[in-house]
């Protein structure tokens, strides 16, 4: 039975097919290892090698990779929200409702939708001020501390402008509480506001511009910046934890 | 790269390693300069299984709740019908809490656009590059100011009403005082001590951020008064 | 190495809550509910093949389009499979045949479930659909109020087959909410509440305070709700009232009747029970009840008053029901000759009819508390301004109970029935400072005020749904013939196309093609009683000769119906008018069950002793045709009489021309008791 097994696994293995696929051997030796990570176009963002220390959970709380994860979730639940919704009035409460009682499993998609996009918004928050009290803003990092602000801000207009889409009561007066601060800005105030709403109030118009920033403008240009992000990580020597003894300015670990 | 009295020498710790490597650095520059021996390790499996596993717990995690927690659904958007009080999302509360206190281009513009400037400068800042314990030099002189910003933010927050600025900015004050000599004392306090300027000025913004956040979130009911969360009116 | 046992545990972890939401949708109720439903389906038809059908059902979310409705979609039948199903009378559960209605089975595909039920028609569980679950929209009418439902489309007062609505809308009009809220269709309304510009010169002080204090003590028919005032503010108020300035010629008419001799009191007792007062008002509590109790009438009001009212009831409230009766100078003294010594309240302080002597200053109070409490609502709507004083209540029920404010009432289930039905009987309670007075309603009026509350939706039922009986023209001619419908006050009893109320059972609307002119001016001059087992009864309101033709003929000219033919018989043969065969049917349909002929037959239909001098034969034909045509509520069985037969019944009715001296005494007797 088991010998069956193992033989199916090493014709598996074996198959052209296979080989055609994943070009080098078992991960059992280091430099098959090493493979993984750079015949692979989405590990290679690793070093072949990492720091053990880096791998302590209080070295980042792995924060940044919460983030990661649901904005992950995020894109996979959206895509299939997308489906189902159209961003008109009345359409797009009804498509809430088609989701809580008619799709198979509707409900909790949004609800994983939702949440995590909340999670997102938190994880976020608490990845800046992990980095803050690490001081890993310090130069060779600065533009990418910068770059950090920016993706929050992103994230959290993403946020905002998913929570007009369920076009519910707490959806337009979430928005409209929102996007009237949002006038108060000398000169250009009530013009920003117009361009965003299409218009003087939340109304379909608005719906569809938050439609469109929030499926594709915002995701567009998050994963952009999320990209040099990691990349910058990665090429600054990998994440950076805690200094290592913080009455020391100079006491830092070398990457 | 004049040569300052602020350059450290730097050598290289590896014993076996001749000759000895030595560095001049400034405090400010990349760390990078001081390399420690360390053990590496192949990042697959080590890092890939514990991504993987980071993804599996945050994901199970966010199931659990999406199963047991529906999200929030009202009633069809009604532009007639304004719910008393209307709440932006929960990350704005803290804004929307600073407008009941402050006129709205204060709260609404020039305190947001603030914080993300200052946000965004942090890494360009000498200060946050520099800094060591707040205490660190003793420092009558920056006892003498910190007294003096903080009455001028309590006077400047307390005339608008503001107390929950107004009174974190005090309490923050406090610690930032009681950590004056701290290196001396028990654990706590020596944690204390080695808190520098822009760590403080850190933790007091997060205070007051999470501070207006829950108040606007759970304290404020119809006409933005303070109520009860349990009071059920929201 | 414990990181692979992390791995390991976390990948079955992941794997397992994945499935959670797959199993949960499996595991969804409707879909139990529906295999259920095939195995009761099949142990219950009648035949193989439709047992087989009812296991062939897939298991599906079933849904009604209401295409009209904005494309509302109700998913109810998804659990509530056998509404429309006759096999499933009586079933249990939720598989139930819905009971019928006018509207069902036939209609479930116009109307849907909701449109009548309420409750969310998207939801597929039973918590959502229902409303029970916090947040789940609008929650279903309770049964108590299931005709709100009714109310949506059906906007006429008066609703055949919803009993508690229609006498709900009743109790408001009544009750005159609208004078203070705004409703759709009832701008025009106008409370009957007295101008109280003659109050000075009718009653006295401590009357008046009596009577604000609680008026359905005073008086059980009282319309005016309790306004729970305080002492002061009653004696603030009455100061106000009787500074009022008595118009000259009202107080004239009032100081000239007081000062008049006395009159007959037996004249007057014999005057007041010929003329029937009890159609409208009460005594000791016996009669309509729609106008004030008259048994301590004199104890209310001044003689002096009293009179001058009689005489001319509508120059002291342009909106009083009440008729003008044309009782002679002598006979109305009489008439109060009689109600100052028997309708008295004996127990009553000497001086309750003692005028107020008034405080300017706590006069200038009560006109504050006037104002504050809206009384200028019902009693001086000509005062009050466009703006209502009270909230309008169009949408009320569909109003959400999470916007509803029930202040102090924590102690109330938060649903808005319970709500309205709190506002009704203690309006006061739910804050300081609130006006809404209470209007002492039973449980039973309460329920069915909040029934017809509850129909006032906000959501748009589709124009051509919307129901309002066909506008039968109101042919209400000005002129002399104008104002003597006026000052009889016909309107008050009877009705004419869609105004008037329905006190009598005759409208008169088609009166012209039922009786005779000649019958019909002696019946005005001296009504007799037609139809002895009803209470109310036409009143004896000593019409002048002239009055009572110039009446006729314009009721002859105008008030006719086309589908009544003037000659029935016109191109029949000469046999189908055999009033032989006639009698024959008579007896063999057994009229005689309910109609008294002669000296015997039944109390419930009107006697025919005299039909052929009362009634046109066109009328007797068309009505033999099909009495329900001409009162939908009408016991008297629809035979599906031929042509010839109705005619023949006709030309046998036609014949009883026996004026019955002897029934018309008695029954003039039996209305004098």
């Amino acid at each position: 039975m088991s010998a069956t097994r193992v033989s199916l696994t090493d014709w598996l293995r074996g198959s052209a097919v296979y080989r055609s696929i994943v070009r080098h051997g078992t991960a059992d030796t280091n430099r098959n290892r090493s493979l993984v990570i750079f015949e692979n176009l989405f590990l290679h963002v690793h070093p072949v090698k990492v720091r053990e220390k880096t791998l302590r959970f209080s070295h980042t709380y792995w924060l940044g990779g919460v983030t990661l994860v649901s904005s992950l979730v995020l894109i996979a639940t959206g895509i299939l929200l997308m489906f189902y919704y159209h961003p008109s009035v009345p359409q797009a409460y009804r498509d809430m409702k088609e989701l809580n009682y008619v799709v198979d499993n509707g409900l909790f998609l949004r609800n994983l939708h939702r949440w995590a996009a909340h999670l997102m918004v938190f994880a976020a928050f608490l990845h800046m001020l992990r980095v803050f009290y690490h001081r890993a803003y310090r130069p060779p990092r600065q533009f990418n501390w910068v770059i950090g602000v920016v993706l929050l801000i992103v994230t959290l207009f993403l946020s905002y402008t998913g929570y007009l889409l369920p076009w519910d009561q707490l959806a337009f007066w979430g928005v409209s509480v929102g996007t009237n601060m949002a006038k108060e800005a000398p000169l250009v105030g009530e013009k920003i506001r117009f361009l965003l709403l299409g218009g003087n109030v939340v109304s379909e118009n608005a719906l569809l511009r938050f439609y469109v920033l929030h499926c594709v403008v915002l995701p567009v240009a998050f994963l952009l910046f999320l990209s040099v992000h990691i990349w910058r990580v990665r090429k600054d020597g990998g994440v950076q934890g805690p200094p290592s003894d913080t009455n020391d300015p100079r006491g830092e670990e070398a990457p | 790269m004049s040569a300052t009295p602020e350059l450290h020498a730097v050598e290289s710790t590896d014993p076996l390693a001749v000759p000895r490597r030595v560095a001049l650095v400034r405090p400010d520059t990349r760390p990078a300069v001081r390399r420690i021996e360390e053990r590496y390790v192949m990042t697959f499996p080590h890092l890939i299984v514990r991504e993987v596993i980071l993804f599996q717990v945050v994901v199970i995690a966010l199931s659990l709740v999406a199963v047991f927690f529906d999200a929030p659904l009202e009633g069809i958007a009604n532009p007639i019908e304004t719910p008393n009080p209307a709440k932006a999302p929960w990350y704005f509360l803290g804004l929307q809490e600073l407008l009941h206190y402050f006129p709205p281009i204060v709260a609404g513009v020039l305190l947001p656009a603030l914080v993300v400037l200052s946000l965004a400068v942090i890494p360009y800042a000498r200060i946050n590059l520099t800094a060591g314990p707040l205490w660190s030099r003793g420092g009558k002189s920056t006892a003498l100011a910190l007294a003096a910003v903080t009455a001028a933010l309590f006077i400047l927050f307390g005339a608008f009403g503001c107390w929950p600025i107004a009174v974190p900015t005090l309490l923050t004050a406090g610690a930032m005082f009681a950590a004056r000599g701290g290196a001396t004392g028990g654990r706590l306090r020596r944690a204390l001590a080695r808190v520098t300027l822009p760590e403080w000025i850190m933790t007091w913004f997060v205070v007051i951020a999470t501070l207006l956040t829950v108040i606007g979130t759970f304290f404020r009911g119809p006409g933005w008064t303070l109520v009860w969360p349990w009071s059920g009116t929201i | 190495m414990p990181l692979r046992r992390l791995f390991a545990a976390s990948s079955v972890l992941f794997l397992l809550v994945l499935a959670i939401s797959p199993a949960k949708n499996a595991l969804r109720s409707y879909r139990s509910l529906q295999r259920q439903y095939r195995k009761l389906g099949s142990s219950r038809a009648h035949s193989l093949k439709a047992a087989q059908s009812y296991q062939a059902r897939p298991v599906a979310i079933r849904q009604i389009w209401l295409r009209d409705f904005d494309n509302r979609v109700d998913r109810c039948e998804t659990c509530h499979l056998g509404v429309a199903d006759p096999l499933m009378a009586g079933a249990p559960g939720p598989f139930a045949l819905h009971p019928g209605t006018p509207h069902t089975p036939e209609a479930f595909d116009r109307f849907g479930c909701t449109s009548c039920h309420g409750g969310q028609g998207l939801a597929t569980t039973q918590a959502d659909a229902h409303g029970t679950a916090a947040d789940a929209g609008p929650p279903m009418t309770p049964p108590a109020f299931i005709e709100a439902g009714c109310g949506r489309c059906h906007l006429a007062e008066n609703v055949t087959g919803a009993a508690v609505l229609s006498r709900g809308r009743a109790l408001i009009a009544r009750a005159g909410c609208y004078a203070c809220h705004a409703v759709r269709g009832q701008d025009t309304f106008r409370s009957e509440a007295p101008p109280l510009a003659t109050l000075p010169l009718k009653t006295g002080g401590e009357w008046l305070k009596r009577w604000l204090k609680d008026p359905k003590s005073i008086d059980p028919n009282a319309t005016m709700p309790n306004f729970h005032l305080t002492d002061q503010a009653i004696d603030e108020l009455s100061h106000f009232l009787f500074a009022a300035q008595v118009p000259k010629e009202l107080a004239g008419l009032i100081e000239a009747a007081a000062a008049e001799p006395p009159g007959s009191s037996a004249n007057g007792k014999k005057l007041v029970s010929e003329s029937r007062c009890i159609t409208c008002h009460t005594v000791e509590g016996k009669g309509n009840g729609s106008a004030p109790e008259l048994s301590k009438i004199a104890s209310t009001s001044s003689r002096g008053w009293l009179l001058a009212f009689l005489r001319e009831p509508q120059a002291f409230n342009p909106r009083t029901p009440m008729p003008r009766y044309h009782f002679s100078e002598t006979e109305s003294r009489d008439v109060v000759a009689y109600l100052e010594d028997e309708f008295r309240d004996f127990d009553a302080p000497k001086g309750i009819l003692e005028p107020l002597r008034v405080n300017q200053s706590l006069a200038e109070n009560g006109r504050k508390l006037f104002r504050l409490y809206g009384c200028f609502s019902c009693h001086d709507p000509a005062g009050s301004a466009s703006e209502k004083f009270g909230p309008e209540l169009d949408g009320i029920g569909d109003k959400r109970a999470q916007s509803l404010d029930f202040g102090r009432r924590t102690d109330l289930v938060r649903t808005l029935p319970a709500w309205l039905a709190a506002k009704l009987e203690s309006p006061r309670s739910f804050a300081d400072g609130l006006k809404m007075p209470s209007y002492g309603f039973s449980a039973d009026d309460s329920r069915a005020v909040v029934t017809a509350l509850l129909a006032l939706g906000a959501q748009s039922v589709p124009e051509r749904y919307r129901y309002a009986p066909p506008q039968k023209p109101a042919l209400l001619p000005g002129g002399p013939v104008g104002s003597l419908i006026q000052s009889y006050r016909c309107l008050s009893c009877h009705q004419i196309g869609d105004r008037g109320t329905d006190v009598s059972t005759a409208p008169l609307t088609y009166e012209g093609s039922k009786v005779k002119r000649d019958w019909l001016v002696d019946y005005l001059m001296l009504s007799y009683t037609l139809r002895p087992i009803l209470e109310e009864r036409m009143p004896v309101l000593k019409m002048p000769r002239e009055d009572a033709t110039q009446l006729a003929d314009a009721l002859q000219n105008f008030y006719v119906d086309p589908a009544i033919p003037a000659d029935p018989f016109a191109g029949h043969p000469a046999s189908d008018a055999d009033p032989v065969e006639g009698q024959r049917l008579y007896v063999g349909l057994g009229c005689r069950g309910c109609h008294i002929l002669g000296s015997s037959g039944g109390y419930y239909g009107p006697p025919l002793t005299e039909a052929g001098k009362r009634l046109k034969p066109g009328w007797t034909y068309a009505w033999l045709k099909g009495p329900q045509r001409w009162r939908a509520d009408v016991r008297c069985p629809d035979y599906g009489l031929s042509d010839t037969d109705a005619l023949r019944l006709t030309a046998y009715l036609e014949t009883l021309q026996a004026a019955a001296p002897a029934a018309k005494a008695a029954s003039v007797a039996r209305g004098a008791k």
